[in-house]
């Protein structure tokens, strides 16, 4: 693993800021006491296949080990009603109207979760896994690690709603529950063609990708899907990014174990570019890169998967602000 | 007063009293002619101071003053008045006929009659009064003229197909054709319409000196009734290939006022463009805005037209030509963007199939931290925004994106304000949270740059009111920028209006509500919320360069937003218009430049080179070349000196023999090492403006009869000239005098002032 200083310091300091907010938000009565031992930090499947690298910046340096916070890792755990009132978004997130939502105008970017039909998963349906926290503790992150000047919320927004067209940027995942209607497949091939971009995460194994390739054809049924090498330009726009690591589940990643669901034993990051060669979606299959970011805060949750996670996803948004 | 009714009532023409001396001939001498007038005055005086009778003092002063005055023109009689002026020996000396051989006086402005029917009817019919009149006394020499003067035996060989008229050239030439005969003088028959670029004047000295008077003889009407001329047309000389080229038409119409007119731009290829217009009623000018695509590199020549309408005078008028040299080059342009946004990815994607625009991105991705793109090698950017003049100025366009002011030094502030001032590049600022006066730009020397005021810092409850809130912002073109090129987003300009009336609102931070003095705003937008109308996109010439600020921050959603169907360019189109009109003229460290793109065949060509270093500053001390390459492919290469009148200024000439089109390159070396090289197309053709400004110039003939010691006739006043030119001061000749005393208007004078006493002493009961 090479790190630059700085590059450590900075997801260093994001991560014990997103525990400390956390912890201050709260109620202390209701620590638990389901604390995990620091040694589960070192997962034996993760070591080897962690290596990413700073563009700029060559000088090696090693990972700072997040200080175990009990407390705030047991209130995350126990539930996510506790999350910050102020960071409540201003509107309804069904029915977002303008991107205007204070004085100040819209943001340059807004981190945009994709609403689509599926199959029923919890209340909320597959699309709203890990919602709100990891969009917010990844927007932490994103703030601090680079100068986008974004949203500090949360915004999801139905495939079908005609405001999706203003938020250029669009993060998907479980969509191996993905079961897109007529309207969401006209309007999500509407949303890429016109320029939008969509990063998805999270489903694994044969079944879920045959899934959602079935969707994704419907989509877009004239460009193929195509794995990205590593060489490709997504890889090095912020971090260079070396080696693909597999971000296992929240459960898995805490308590050990391998790092694969059901068949998906290996990550992969594909894409399906446009005649013109611009990337439309970039598919991380086989791994969960919205848990690294929902419980980075956790002092038990392995860092350098909430690290690999916190960098492709910064690389994916940069690369998709500039090309 | 006509010439003709003057010479009724004096006897002789204008000319001859303007001529001659004015002398009393009467022997009897001054002084008793004075005492017998005041004795005889005086007793008429004592004499009617006892005669009272009926009248009034009224009446007695009037009586005696007409009274007096039919006195005194007897006396004037009695003193025999009479000229003195020169006359010229008969047949002792020459005139020279100058007739206008070009293709204007084919025009039939005179009674439905080409103005080439006067010529053929006065000079070349049998018994033709004005020529016997002048072959009486003088020896006639004919010419022809067009852009040259040739000696001709009548004017039976006149073809009237010259496409030029150059009076200076046939006045000097006839001049010392006739240098050694006795020279009365040159009648100059021609509708005055005059192409040469230089003036007459010093011809007109020359003849002055020579004592040669001019007599010219103004055929055509001075103002058609109805005609519509194209008389100027404005265009870029060099563009990039694919670029739409706005292009400013000036016609003049008379008796068209509400026409409705098409008009068209085409080439070899058929039309490009058509634009509807509707002449106004006021006025005899109106400037009319087209654009059109140029798409296929090289010399191309578009021609704007309009069809000739009913009852025109002049059809061939209707008609210009213009040369573009469409260049397939790429401008390289920097986007400097603070902050990653998607500004960036949308702006080269609307430019990724534009292979004349090579746009460099340097994006800001955190403190001290860049993403650079399409780079040209390694080490380009490599420190981030360039400090040092060399590195920035290898751009021609420079975007400023979110990029808080204080993230440029002063120095590399002070930079980006002399690339546009001294290098002549484009700058254009991008609205956004850390643009304009919301990036801190105010009171720096980018805000002296751009077109725009910058908004003061704001009071408190300005900072809270809803007009320094973000808004959304409906855009329009202004009435200007509805015809510029940059603007136009269909072919036509309805459907261009339509289409901006239908685009959806975008956003704005920087509140920007007024421009600089001579700044141009091109868009505005609107709000509710807003005191004003937002200022959008405005251009302004800053130095050498122009600077342009637009200030909305999400342009993509033209691009993005639901309300744009897939297949709309807007967002392209704009963006590739906006970005090729920012480096469109921009100067490289070589410029070239001719003093017109099209010239006919032996016309002299002045190539003049501009030649400067990396850092812009002007160099003396360089090998520049021309080369010149022919349409057959000849080539020649000429060495170009330093004009010694401006710096890094070096001039050639040649002489284009060929028809077609000439490619020149000039290249540019300082000790060995390739400054820059230029390129640049003139097109050699029969040119032909004669149908240009065709009416007859009066002012301009009279001018050259008035400083030559000449006069100006029309065919209705021709009739004098034959008397009038014996008397002129050229040539051989003695001084003769000629009596006034029985001129019409004196006779005339005695019977009305007899008349008048007599009828106000018949109304007054006097008599």
């Amino acid at each position: 693993m090479k790190y630059s200083q700085l590059e450590t310091t900075a997801l260093a300091t994001v991560c014990v800021l997103i525990l400390a907010t956390t912890a201050i938000g709260f109620a202390p009565g209701r620590r638990s006491s389901s604390s995990q031992p620091p040694q589960r930090l070192a997962s034996p499947t993760l070591g080897p296949h962690f290596k990413t690298t700073s563009p700029d910046i060559s000088s090696p340096s090693t990972l700072i080990p997040t200080a175990p916070i009990e407390s705030a890792m047991a209130e995350v755990i126990s539930s996510q009603q506790g999350l910050p009132q102020d960071f409540r978004p201003p509107v309804d997130f069904y029915s977002r109207g303008s991107r205007i939502r204070d004085r100040d105008g819209p943001r340059d970017f807004y981190f945009t979760r994709a609403i689509y039909s599926g199959y029923g998963y919890r209340r909320m349906g597959s699309w709203a896994i890990d919602f709100p926290k990891a969009d917010r503790q990844f927007l932490w992150g994103l703030r601090r690690l680079t100068n986008i000047n974004a949203y500090e919320a949360e915004n999801a927004v139905r495939l079908t709603d005609p405001d999706l067209r203003s938020f250029p940027f669009l993060y998907a995942l479980e969509v191996g529950r993905m079961a897109l209607t007529d309207s969401e497949v006209e309007a999500l091939r509407a949303y890429l063609l016109a320029g939008g971009f969509l990063m998805i995460d999270d489903f694994w194994g044969t079944y879920e990708w045959q899934n959602f390739e079935f969707e994704i054809r419907r989509v877009l049924p004239e460009h193929p899907i195509v794995e990205i090498s590593l060489d490709h330009p997504l890889f090095s726009t912020f971090y260079t990014i070396e080696e693909l690591v597999q971000v296992p589940s929240v459960r898995i990643a805490r308590y050990g174990g391998v790092t694969w669901e059901r068949d998906g034993y290996v990550p992969h990051v594909r894409g399906i570019f446009d005649d013109k060669g611009r990337l439309l979606v970039v598919i991380n299959w086989n791994t969960d890169l919205g848990d690294a970011w929902e419980w980075a805060e956790d002092p038990y949750y392995p860092l350098p998967y909430s690290t690999f996670a916190y960098q492709l996803a910064v690389n994916t948004i940069i690369y998709a602000l500039s090309h | 007063m006509s010439d003709s009714t003057f010479e009724l009532l004096f006897k002789f023409s204008p000319y001859i009293f303007q001529q001659g001396t004015f002398v009393l001939s009467a022997a009897w001498p001054s002084m008793l002619l004075a005492v017998v007038l005041l004795v005889g005055g005086l007793l008429a005086v004592l004499r009617y101071r006892k005669v009272g009778g009926k009248s009034r003092p009224v009446d007695r002063v009037l009586l005696a003053s007409v009274r007096t005055l039919v006195l005194l023109i007897l006396l004037l009689c009695l003193m025999q008045p009479a000229l003195v002026v020169s006359t010229a020996v008969p047949q002792e000396n020459f005139v020279g006929i100058l007739i206008d051989d070009s293709q204007s006086m084919q025009i039939a402005d005179r009674d439905e009659l080409p103005r080439s029917e006067f010529v053929s009817q006065a000079f070349g019919a049998e018994g033709s009064e004005l020529l016997e009149a002048l072959s009486e006394d003088f020896n006639l020499r004919f010419f022809r003229f067009s852009d040259v003067l040739e000696r001709v035996d009548g004017v039976e060989s006149l073809t009237y197909a010259g496409h030029q008229t150059y009076l200076a050239t046939a006045l000097e030439g006839a001049r010392q054709e006739l240098a050694s005969v006795p020279l009365s003088g040159l009648i100059l028959v021609s509708d005055g319409a005059d192409n040469a670029l230089g003036g007459i004047s010093d011809s007109v000295q020359s003849l002055r000196a020579a004592s040669v008077p001019v007599f010219p003889v103004g055929l055509g009407v001075e103002r058609f009734s109805r005609d519509i001329e194209i008389s100027r047309v404005e265009v870029p000389r060099t563009v990039l290939a694919g670029s739409s080229v706005g292009v400013d038409v000036v016609i003049e119409h008379k008796g068209f006022g509400g026409a409705e007119i098409v008009l068209i731009v085409e080439d070899d290829n058929g039309i490009v463009s058509t634009q509807d217009v509707t002449l106004p009623r006021q006025g005899d000018s109106t400037v009319v805005k087209a654009s059109f695509t140029a798409e296929e590199a090289g010399p191309r020549v578009f021609r704007v037209r309009i069809a000739p309408q009913e009852g025109e005078m002049v059809a061939q008028n209707n008609q210009r030509d213009v040369l573009v040299s469409v260049q397939d080059r790429a401008d390289r342009i920097l986007y400097y963007e603070g902050m990653p946004r998607h500004d960036v990815a949308f702006l080269r994607r609307a430019l990724s199939e534009d292979h004349n625009l090579q746009l460099t991105v340097l994006q800001g991705t955190a403190e001290n931290k860049f993403l650079r793109l399409d780079i040209v090698d390694e080490d380009e950017l490599f420190g981030g925004f360039p400090r040092s003049r060399e590195e920035l100025y290898q751009y021609r366009g420079l975007i400023l994106g979110n990029v808080q002011a204080h993230l440029l030094t002063s120095d590399q502030q002070r930079m980006v304000a002399d690339f546009v001032s001294q290098r002549g590049g484009g700058l254009l600022m991008i609205g956004g949270h850390s643009s304009f006066a919301e990036g801190g730009y105010a009171g720096s020397p980018i805000a002296e740059v751009l077109p725009v005021v910058l908004s003061e810092v704001q009071l408190e409850d300005e900072a809270t009111s809803p007009a320094y809130s973000a808004a959304e912002i409906q855009i329009q073109p202004t009435l200007f920028g509805m015809t510029h090129p940059v603007i136009q987003l269909a072919d036509t300009l309805e459907e261009s209006q339509e289409r901006w009336r239908h685009l959806p609102p975008l956003t704005v931070i920087n509140r920007i509500f007024s421009v600089k003095p001579g700044a141009v705003t091109l868009l505005t937008g609107t709000a509710e919320t807003l005191p004003s109308p937002q200022i959008v996109l405005a251009h302004q010439r800053y130095g050498r360069g122009r600077a342009l600020a637009f200030t909305p921050q999400d342009s993509w959603l033209w691009q993005m937003h639901h309300d744009i169907p897939l297949e709309d360019m807007t967002h392209e189109t704009l963006w590739r218009q906006l970005l090729r009109w920012l480096v469109q003229d921009v100067p490289g460290q070589v410029e070239l430049t001719t003093s017109r793109d099209r010239y006919a065949p032996e016309q002299p060509v002045r190539v003049t080179a501009s030649v400067r270093d990396e850092t812009y500053i002007e160099l003396n001390d360089s090998q520049v070349t021309a080369r010149v390459i022919s349409p057959a492919g000849l080539e020649d290469e000429l060495p170009m000196d330093w004009s010694l009148d401006a710096d890094g200024e070096y001039l050639t000439q040649f002489t284009p023999l060929e028809l077609g089109f000439y490619e020149i390159h000039v290249e540019a070396r300082r000790n060995g090492d390739l400054l820059g090289l230029e390129t640049s197309h003139i097109e050699v053709a029969d040119l032909s403006s004669e149908h240009f400004d065709a009416e007859m110039r009066a002012p301009l003939l009279q001018r050259i009869a008035e400083e030559t010691g000449g006069h100006f006739y029309t065919p209705e006043t021709v009739s004098a000239l034959p008397e009038d030119i014996g008397h002129s001061d050229g040539g051989t000749t003695v001084l003769e005098v000629m009596d006034l005393w029985d001129m019409p208007i004196l006779f005339l004078s005695l019977v009305l002032l007899i008349g008048i006493e007599w009828v106000y002493r018949k109304l007054r009961g006097l008599a």
